[in-house]
């Protein structure tokens, strides 16, 4: 397994956002975190990442601790920006001289991701899903091994999300492991090999979107989940 | 290229972008410099006698303004968090941080250095020494930038807090109003602001002996203090409450030094009680009796308040101590006063009391012109003629009678400074009768006893 949570909890003040939250994620394998707003999705990618530190629980990402894996993953998270003038070639160039001992080439991304066009453009004039691609050429700079990516898709249009999936659907392809958290169902369904629901901290249910919608519509059975 | 080249270069790139930030970060040093330039137009080598104060209101704008700003906003657009996830030490993106502004401010400085050295301001007596002195300046101010961006969570808060320790230290913290022309009880407070200290660093580089190892250790500690709250306060996200209690390190080695400074042995700071006015006679003497210049008596001069008088270290008829040496980039025009005062007409007319009355000018021009620190040796200069040039048993008498008739005698000596290097004043003489009474009061009681020097 690339990716083991195991236990987890967080508490912020007398607010438990996540409680004994466990799972795992395999090469080539995308698990969707899905939850509704506030449901605990993004506290515990953030512990997952090393950028919350956990009350309880623990999470390896390859075998390490999250703070000293972090050459093996890439990430794509909410409220993560960048400076408003740089090009996405400056970006990718600054963060390739940063410690990953496997580097992706600039061009090599900036032609993956579609952004050839836009590499020398400002960050403040690329589109929302540019941006967003941009983001997740920096995830791979490093050829990681777990791709973790909060809401990827949230506030784009639907050629851009399209585009976001097929992005997904190759980094499966090349035996990455994938988190993904959504409140999206159709996409979820659509991505995910399995499916952890999370409500109120909890993961409430674990399984393939076939197991979890168990002969009825997933977004029924989801639905009742997360009450 | 290394990743910490790589990271100073880009944002170097990136804020040379950014129009806001070449508006603060070289335009508005420049325009201090032309307003310091056009308000000390007077003064005999422009400029020289306020690099300190430019260059520290220099670093000072771009440490505690910019550097915050760049680092809050950065942090308010999720940049820190990106840098967060990456695989590098922190120390890394913050040290670039620090680097490039250090090379920003440092082009700021020289550019503001070259266009002083086009007003004619000579290169600083101590170049390296100078250089030094700006390093420890910009480390001090951007460590407590460092703690600014930690505390505050957006762009405008930066604005609110530096606005707070900007202004005071310009104030009253003796860096864009020299210490000497402050009130006593803002001389003591600018002890507890670094400001004060990187002043008399830079100026000492600048025009002095270029030895200030106090002010450099004070700077020094400021910085190291800051630093360590820097580090307690440090947050990639601001979501996280930093622990406030940090700045306390910061603030708390702010008072110490302050206390250190009080505590130290030397006079740094002097009392200063100066209004703008003069005053009349009356301020300082009985009506005198006497009819003329011969008939003043001891007992004439017995009634007068020499206690009442402005202090010499004051901004008000000030006066040099017998002890104290003039910056060296004032030499030459010292040099050409003394040297023009034998031949300068005015000065050796037949009457002894105009003789007196167009001596004592050549101290009052200075001086409500405000000349800086020339203001304060030319007294000097002037107190020694009047002594070659008057007779000793009617030298008190003389500058008795003029302190209690001020406005008595010719002002045509007016026009005729320029021998000495020295502005011609235009607007009415009166404002200057009132600092002639005020040197010849200061004369007659050191001749007397009444003043002993240094007071």
């Amino acid at each position: 397994m690339v990716l083991r949570v195991a236990g987890l909890a967080k508490r912020f003040g007398a607010v438990t956002a996540v409680d004994a939250v466990s799972f795992q994620v395999g090469a080539g394998e995308v698990l969707g975190l899905l939850g509704a707003n506030g449901a605990g999705k993004t506290t515990t990618v953030d512990c997952i990442l090393g950028l919350l530190t956990p009350d309880a629980g623990s999470v390896t990402i390859d075998g390490l601790a999250p703070r000293d894996a972090r050459a093996k993953f890439g990430a794509v998270l909410q409220a993560t920006g960048l400076p408003a003038k740089i090009t996405p070639r400056e970006a990718l160039n600054a963060f390739s001289h940063l410690s990953f001992p496997r580097k992706r080439e600039s061009n090599f991304l900036l032609e993956r991701f579609g952004l050839t066009e836009k590499a020398d453009a400002p960050y403040d004039t690329l589109s929302g899903g540019q941006q967003q691609r941009l983001a997740l050429a920096l995830a791979f700079i490093g050829d990681p091994q777990l791709l973790v990516l909060d809401e990827p898709t949230a506030g784009l249009d639907i050629q851009a999300r399209r585009s976001l999936h097929d992005d997904i659907r190759v980094a499966r392809a090349e035996g990455r492991a994938v988190l993904l958290t959504t409140h999206d169902m159709a996409e979820a369904q659509a991505l995910c090999d399995r499916i952890a629901v999370i409500a109120k901290g909890r993961i409430v249910a674990i399984g393939t979107p076939d197991a979890l919608a168990a002969g009825g519509a997933l977004e029924d059975s989801i639905a009742d989940l997360m009450r | 290229m290394s990743a910490l080249a790589t990271l100073i270069l880009l944002s170097l790139k990136l804020n040379f972008r950014n129009r806001m930030a070449i508006l603060y970060g070289y335009l508005f040093p420049l325009i201090f410099l032309v307003a310091f330039w056009a308000l000390y137009r007077n003064d005999p080598v422009p400029l020289a006698l306020h690099l300190g104060q430019l260059v520290t209101i220099t670093v000072l704008g771009g440490a505690c303004f910019g550097l915050p700003t760049t680092i809050v906003s950065e942090r308010e657009r999720g940049v820190w968090r990106r840098y967060a996830l990456a695989p590098a030490p922190r120390w890394l993106f913050v040290a670039s941080i620090l680097i490039a502004r250090y090379v920003l401010l440092l082009t700021a400085a020289l550019l503001q250095i070259a266009l002083a050295l086009a007003f004619g301001m000579p290169l600083p007596a101590h170049p390296l020494v100078f250089f030094i002195a700006f390093t420890v300046t910009a480390i001090a101010f951007m460590a407590i930038g460092l703690v600014i961006a930690m505390l505050v969570d957006n762009v405008p808060a930066v604005q609110a807090l530096g606005q707070c320790i900007f202004l005071p230290m310009l104030i009253i913290g003796g860096v864009a109003v020299r210490l000497e022309s402050l009130p006593t009880w803002a001389q003591t407070a600018s002890a507890f602001f670094p400001g004060r200290y990187a002043v008399a660093a830079l100026q000492s580089a600048a025009t002095g002996s270029g030895r200030a190892p106090f002010e450099l250790l004070a700077l020094l500690l400021i910085a190291l203090a800051a630093g360590i709250a820097a580090a307690g306060l440090f947050r990639w996200d601001r979501q996280f409450t930093p622990n406030r209690a940090w700045v306390a390190v910061a603030l708390g080695m702010w008072v110490a030094i302050g206390v250190w400074n009080q505590a130290r042995p030397v006079a740094v700071a002097q009392p200063v009680k100066d209004t703008k006015e003069a005053g009349t006679p009356q301020t300082y003497a009985a009506p005198a009796v006497a009819r003329t210049w011969r008939d003043v008596t001891d007992a004439d001069i017995a009634r007068i308040a020499f206690d009442r008088l402005p202090p010499d270290e004051g901004i008000v008829s000030p006066v040099a101590r017998p002890d104290e040496e003039p910056d060296p980039v004032l030499a030459p025009q010292l040099e050409r006063i003394q040297a023009a005062l034998p031949g300068w007409a005015p000065g050796n007319v037949a009457d002894p009391v105009q003789r007196a009355r167009n001596l004592l000018l050549l101290a009052a021009v200075p001086d409500l012109m405000q000349m800086e620190q020339v203001e304060r040796f030319v007294p000097r200069l002037v107190f020694a003629r009047l002594q070659t040039v008057i007779p000793p048993r009617d030298l008190p008498k003389i500058l008795c009678w003029i302190a209690m008739h001020p406005d008595d005698g010719g002002d045509a000596a007016i026009h005729t400074l320029q021998a000495f290097g020295l502005p011609d004043p235009t607007g009415p003489a009166t404002p200057f009768h009132g600092r002639e009474m005020l040197y010849a009061f200061k004369l007659l009681g050191r001749l007397t006893g009444n003043i002993k020097a240094p007071r």
